[in-house]
Formats: structure tokens, C-alpha cells, sequence
């Protein structure tokens, strides 16, 4: 056992918010190309960059455009040209940027993006939910949904590797909760030598189209004769990035000692009732469960760490076996059937699912609500696939 | 080992950077820390809340702390309106305060004696060495001295990486607040009492916002005309401006600078070779006025100087 935990690569432990852990992990990629817009939560991680650039600790472009709109275009010119690019927003910045995202699909351009989460606006709260990552769930991007401070680090440099294989080429996008990550201040363990990153996610430069010694127009018009054809083959391509999104997070093990599949599940073996989230407050759900299994209720947890490409076989095999399943989720599905994340998990399983929403606006959320929700679902006070809240003062 | 810390103090006093600084310092000491500030208005003299959990086990959860063990303050001002977070703190806790006071004055603020208090004089350190009302580098001081940990040494170099600057001047200053921090221990073991918590809503809204269901929240949030009047923003302030009459010679060059119209002229009796007679004065208006300065700094005569408040 001790002999499998030794990594390959030599590392440090240090102290560091999510948004500097993004910002350092972008430069140890390397990154060539790095346009961002400041917008809280994510500045510090833009503002970071830009030291690393001025300080020349990193050999990059740093495009200080006056908007998310041309953050997101300039890293798709620069990517298209065979650039390893980085960018990160929040929010209302995702929101301005969102004409470009199913561009950077379309052109199958490996854009690595950090997006420190945050709810949209009206009222103004620049405090962290999920809403501006689940508004791009259907344009062709691989979403990661990350739990803490390590994660974020490590998954950014996971995201350059498979957004940048031939098999796959497509933007990635590393979402950190705001505030819950993004400010918080956790130990992890970076690589000694910034070399085994780049060994690790080589900058093959298998993607780029504008080559003055190979002209070619990118991005002209895809008549109803073609444009179907295109965009299957970036939906395919999505669909088939399961494989290399995996077989990238068991390298990325094997060399630094952290792998995370498409998520995990916590005290699930025997659970009658399992409890699925994602992002920071996994911990937080943990702990309700541990709370639970005290009172002699067998809870479980889960937590799913890639929403796109959709791990169809985690979810069945993680939640297949519980008699009950509830997902909370963190943005709200204005409208729909269940939250986000719930109605995906209930077609997978086709099975009704429990579904509550909670953090919205960053609400805050404790193990005690948590712990009450799964009472309620347990007692039959609530009902499969009917929307309850934790946290909504008067709400269901 | 686990050890809940709450952080209170106001936008400008340092506090997430405090947080930050012990947890980068714990850390290095080889300790799993997870700083979580609570982020407000962003408003300098705001008040300002964050959680800091110190652990030797991995913690990852960002559970809200509602029983602490410790409570720090950085503003002693603080102290009355966020009794909620010195009555949360568990019995045989601590309770640390940057005060100019009296450690007993302090102590009686805190209203316990059933937790420990220690108590320094982290604007008057932070003034000495830094030249600035921040009173975090004392408070890592103070929390190195109480708990053991994390070393000097460690705090030194979280200085290097939380703030890049003035790193000597800010560890001269950690390192007085060590050795001058004053202690007053636990009394009795805390008999019956009735456990409080800290409540899980955000403790800076003001209002009774926790009453209101979403059903009776104005619609789209509105906001409706209100008044600035009902915030009392004096109570940002370090230090007051008090003023000597005999030396004021009524230029208003103060009421004209003043950036918070927190200087008012007032009309007052006096006696003037035996007869009665009114003049007008220089007053401040304390419930508004920060505590700036200006008033000071502009006025020709010296007739105004700042004194410290907390």
C-alpha cells in the first residue's frame, strides 16, 4: 500500500487560495496565451496570471482586453493558431462571453477556462452557486466540477491534457465554487518540478489551424448540407472524451499520487438513501452522513466531479444499488422537471430521484440541514421528483 | 487536534488576511487549515466575519463554525454588537482582542469568565511598526503566544507570501504583540449555561430579514427609498477629533474638507466679561464622523488633534 502512495513526481505542499491554485497550475501548463476580464469571485486568479507574466515567471501573452466577450475571442484566435491558452470568468462574465462559447466548440479549439462560480444577476450577488456553469451544459464543452483547493490545481492541468488530445480537441471548463474555493485557503501538493506538469500535458500543438505555410479559413458558413455532419462530429467527440477524460485522471495518479474518476461516493456499500452533490459542500454532506449513520440511518454520499462529458456508468454504478437517491443542487432549473443535475441523474437511472435545491446566492448550508433534508425524503414528507429547498426561508 | 477560530473586524483591519496568514503558517508547521472568509459589502469599515479551522486530519468542509473555541476581534468596538460570537464560544475557550484598554475593561466588555482573555494593543503595535491601524500581524502574534502555534518563524514567512511588503515591519509588530499580550484566565468551569450558537445566515444584515419568507420579500427585490442616516458609520473610527475652543479661530476650513459633513457649527452660551452671550462653535458629529483626519490636517491653528478610540 505505502509503496503505491510514493509518486513519481517529487512534490511540495504549500498554501494556497483556489484562485491562486488555478492561476498557478495554469502556469505550470505553460500557457502561451492567457485574456481575461476581471469579475469577482475570479479576479484574484487573472490578477495572479498577470503577476506571473510582469514577473516574467512566465513566458506568455497576457491580453488585457476590456471585456469577457473578447477574452473569450482572443483566446479563440490565439488557440486556433496553435497557442495553449487560459482563461477564467464568473457570472455575469460567462454570461457576456456566451456568443463564443459554441464558436470555441465548433472550431474544436482546447481553450482551458477557470470559472470561479457564481449566481447570476438580478438582484446583483457576487456570491458563488452554480448557475453561470449549468447555463452551458448543452454547447459542447467539458464541464469539471471541483470540491476543494487540491482539486482545482490538479484538475486544470488534468483539463489541458484532455481538451488538447487529437481524439477530443474541445474547450474545458475547471468550475471552483466561489468564495467556498475560490477564497479559501487550503494546503496542497504541487509538483517540485514545473517540468513534470509539461511531461505530463506536453503542448503537442495537434490542434492548430491557421498555419501561414498550410492557408485555411476557419469558421466559414456550414450550409444545411454540412453543418450537421461538423457539429456530430464535436458531439461525438464529446461523447467519446469519457475515455480520455479517465484514462487522463488515472496517469495523472500514477505520476502525482491524486486521481478523482468522474467522482466519488462516501459510506454508499449499504446506504438505503444516498445523498449526491458537487462542488465544495461534498465535506459539508459527508458530514451529515456520518451525523445520520450515528442515529442508525445508513446514508451515503456521493459527489460528481465531470458534468460533461456525462459519466452515464459512474452514476448508475455509484447510485444503482441505493433504495433512495437525493441530488441537491446548486443552480435552479427555472421551469423544469427537477434540479440541473437531478433530471440527468433520474433519465440515467430511469428512476424517479429526490431532488432539492440549496446554496443558491451561496445560501449558506450546514450538515444539520443536509441531515434534516434526508429525514424528510426518509419519512416521506417529500416526493421523488418534486422540487424541496434547504435553506429557502418559507420554502417547500 | 481541531481547533474553530471566528475572525471579526471591519473592511481595511486586515482580516482575511489575519485568517490567511495563520492558516499559510499553520500550514507550513505542517497543520491542515481551511480559511474561509465570509465576504460582504467590500466596504472599508464594513464589518467583516471569516472562519478559520486548524486541524492535524484533513478537514474539506466549509462548514459555517457555530461554537467556537476561539474568537478574535479586531475592533474592541465590535465587541457589544457581535455578542453573538463571544457568547458562541465554548466554555474554556479564548476570546482575543485588539484593545487599547485595560485588559480588565476588556474583560468586562467580554461580559464571560468562563472563557480566557487576551487581550493587546494591536492598533497602537500596528501604528508603531507599520504606521498603519491594522492590527493583524499582532493578532498572529498573540495567537502564536496563546496556542503554541504556529512559530514565529512560520508567520514570518505567511507575511512574505500574503502580503510581499513590509514584512520586517509587520513581523517587529507579531512579534511585540507575543511578547506584550496580557491574559486573564477562565474562572469556575462555566456552571449551567445555555448553549448559543452562531447563527448560520450571514450575522451582517441588518433587520429582521431572518422573519421574512419568500413569499413576502419585495418582488425582484426592489429596494425602496430608505436613509443613510440609520448607519451610524462613526463606529468605523480608530481615533476621534477632539478640538481646543481657545485656539479655534472659526476659518471653517474643517467643516469645508470634511468628507462625511460631520462638522456642524453650533451655537453655545457663554460668558464674555460678565455678561451672557452666544457664540458659535466647532462641534463634531461623532455618530458619523470615520475618523479620518482631515479635520486635523487642515486646520491652521492646531486647534484640532486625534485621540484613539479603540
Amino acid at each position: 500500500m505505502t509503496a503505491e502512495l510514493q509518486t513519481a513526481v517529487k512534490q511540495r505542499r504549500i498554501a494556497l487560495t483556489g484562485n491562486h491554485a488555478v492561476a498557478l497550475a495554469a502556469k505550470m501548463a505553460k500557457v502561451e496565451v492567457v485574456a481575461a476580464y476581471p469579475i469577482t469571485p475570479q479576479t484574484p486568479a487573472v490578477e495572479r496570471l498577470a503577476e506571473f507574466v510582469n514577473n516574467g515567471e512566465l513566458d506568455a501573452e497576457f491580453i488585457p482586453v476590456e471585456g469577457e466577450h473578447s477574452a473569450l475571442s482572443a483566446v479563440v484566435g490565439a488557440s486556433a493558431a496553435g497557442a495553449r491558452v487560459f482563461t477564467a470568468t464568473s457570472s455575469q462574465g460567462l454570461g457576456f462571453m456566451y456568443e463564443i462559447l459554441p464558436i470555441a466548440v465548433g472550431l474544436r479549439l482546447p481553450i482551458v477556462m477557470g470559472v470561479a462560480t457564481r449566481a447570476y444577476s438580478a438582484p446583483i450577488n457576487v456570491w458563488g452557486d452554480h448557475s453561470d456553469i449549468m447555463s452551458m451544459r448543452e454547447l459542447g464543452w467539458i464541464i469539471y466540477l471541483v470540491s476543494n483547493v487540491q482539486e482545482a490545481f490538479d484538475t486544470v492541468i488534468q483539463a489541458y491534457r484532455v481538451a488538447e488530445d487529437p481524439a477530443v480537441h474541445l474547450p474545458a471548463a475547471v468550475a471552483y465554487d466561489g468564495f467556498w474555493i475560490s477564497h479559501t485557503l487550503q494546503p496542497l501538493e504541487v509538483p517540485e518540478d514545473e517540468e513534470a506538469v509539461l511531461k505530463y500535458a506536453p503542448i503537442t500543438r495537434s490542434w492548430r489551424q491557421l498555419d501561414v505555410d498550410r492557408p485555411a479559413s476557419v469558421g466559414a458558413v456550414g450550409t444545411p448540407e454540412w453543418y450537421f455532419e461538423i457539429r456530430w462530429q464535436a458531439y461525438k467527440a464529446l461523447e467519446d472524451s469519457v475515455k480520455v477524460v479517465e484514462a487522463a485522471d488515472r496517469e495523472y495518479g500514477k505520476l502525482f499520487g491524486r486521481s478523482y474518476g468522474f467522482g466519488s461516493t462516501y459510506r454508499a456499500e449499504d446506504a438505503d438513501l444516498i445523498i449526491l452533490t458537487y462542488g465544495s459542500i461534498y465535506g459539508v454532506v459527508k458530514k451529515a452522513v456520518d451525523a445520520l449513520r450515528e442515529r442508525g440511518v445508513r446514508a451515503g454520499a456521493a459527489k460528481l466531479r465531470v458534468l460533461r462529458p456525462w459519466p452515464r456508468d459512474f452514476i448508475r454504478r455509484a447510485l444503482g444499488g441505493a433504495g433512495k437517491v437525493l441530488v441537491i443542487d446548486r443552480a435552479l432549473n427555472h421551469g423544469g422537471v427537477a434540479g440541473p443535475v437531478a433530471t440527468e441523474v433520474a433519465a440515467t437511472l430511469a428512476e424517479p430521484v429526490y431532488t432539492a435545491y440549496a446554496t443558491i446566492g451561496m445560501r449558506t448550508i450546514d450538515s444539520r440541514g443536509v441531515a434534516r433534508a434526508a429525514e424528510r425524503v426518509l419519512s416521506g414528507e417529500v416526493r421523488a421528483m418534486e422540487p424541496f429547498t434547504i435553506g429557502l426561508r418559507g420554502g417547500p | 487536534m481541531r481547533l474553530e477560530t471566528v475572525w471579526v473586524g471591519r473592511g481595511g483591519q486586515g482580516v482575511v488576511t489575519a485568517v490567511y496568514l495563520i492558516a499559510h503558517a499553520s500550514i507550513r508547521d505542517g497543520l491542515y487549515a481551511l480559511a474561509n472568509p465570509e465576504f460582504g459589502a467590500e466596504r472599508r469599515g464594513a464589518p467583516v466575519k471569516a472562519f478559520l479551522t486548524l486541524t492535524d486530519y484533513l478537514e474539506d468542509s466549509p462548514e459555517p463554525i457555530k461554537t467556537p473555541d476561539v474568537a478574535i476581534f479586531l475592533d474592541d468596538k465590535l465587541l457589544e454588537p457581535m455578542k453573538i460570537i463571544t457568547d458562541a464560544v465554548k466554555p474554556g475557550g479564548y476570546v482575543l482582542v485588539s484593545s487599547g484598554k485595560e485588559p480588565e475593561k476588556v474583560a468586562e466588555l467580554v461580559g464571560r469568565d468562563d472563557v480566557n482573555i487576551a487581550v493587546v494593543d494591536g492598533i497602537g503595535i500596528a501604528l508603531k511598526h507599520v504606521k498603519l491601524a491594522v492590527p493583524n500581524a499582532p493578532l498572529a502574534g498573540v495567537f502564536s503566544r496563546v496556542f503554541g502555534f504556529p512559530s514565529l518563524e512560520s508567520i514570518r514567512d505567511a507575511l512574505e507570501a500574503q502580503l510581499g511588503k513590509a514584512v520586517e515591519a509587520n513581523f517587529a509588530a507579531a512579534k511585540e504583540a507575543y511578547e506584550s499580550v496580557v491574559v486573564i484566565k477562565a474562572k469556575g468551569a462555566g456552571g449551567a449555561r445555555e448553549a448559543v450558537e452562531i447563527p448560520t445566515t450571514s450575522a451582517f444584515l441588518t433587520g429582521p430579514y431572518e422573519l421574512v419568507p419568500w413569499q413576502k420579500v419585495n418582488k425582484a427585490g426592489v429596494v425602496y427609498p430608505g436613509s443613510s442616516l440609520r448607519y451610524k458609520t462613526g463606529s468605523w473610527r480608530t481615533e476621534k477629533p477632539i478640538i481646543d475652543h481657545s485656539k479655534c479661530i472659526m476659518c471653517r476650513k474643517c467643516w469645508l474638507f470634511c468628507p462625511d459633513d460631520a462638522v456642524l457649527e453650533v451655537w453655545r452660551d457663554v460668558e464674555k466679561g460678565g455678561k451672557a452671550v452666544r457664540v458659535k462653535e466647532i462641534e463634531f458629529n461623532y455618530d458619523y464622523c470615520k475618523g479620518c483626519g482631515i479635520c486635523a490636517d487642515v486646520c491652521p491653528t492646531g486647534a484640532i488633534t486625534m485621540v484613539r478610540e479603540i
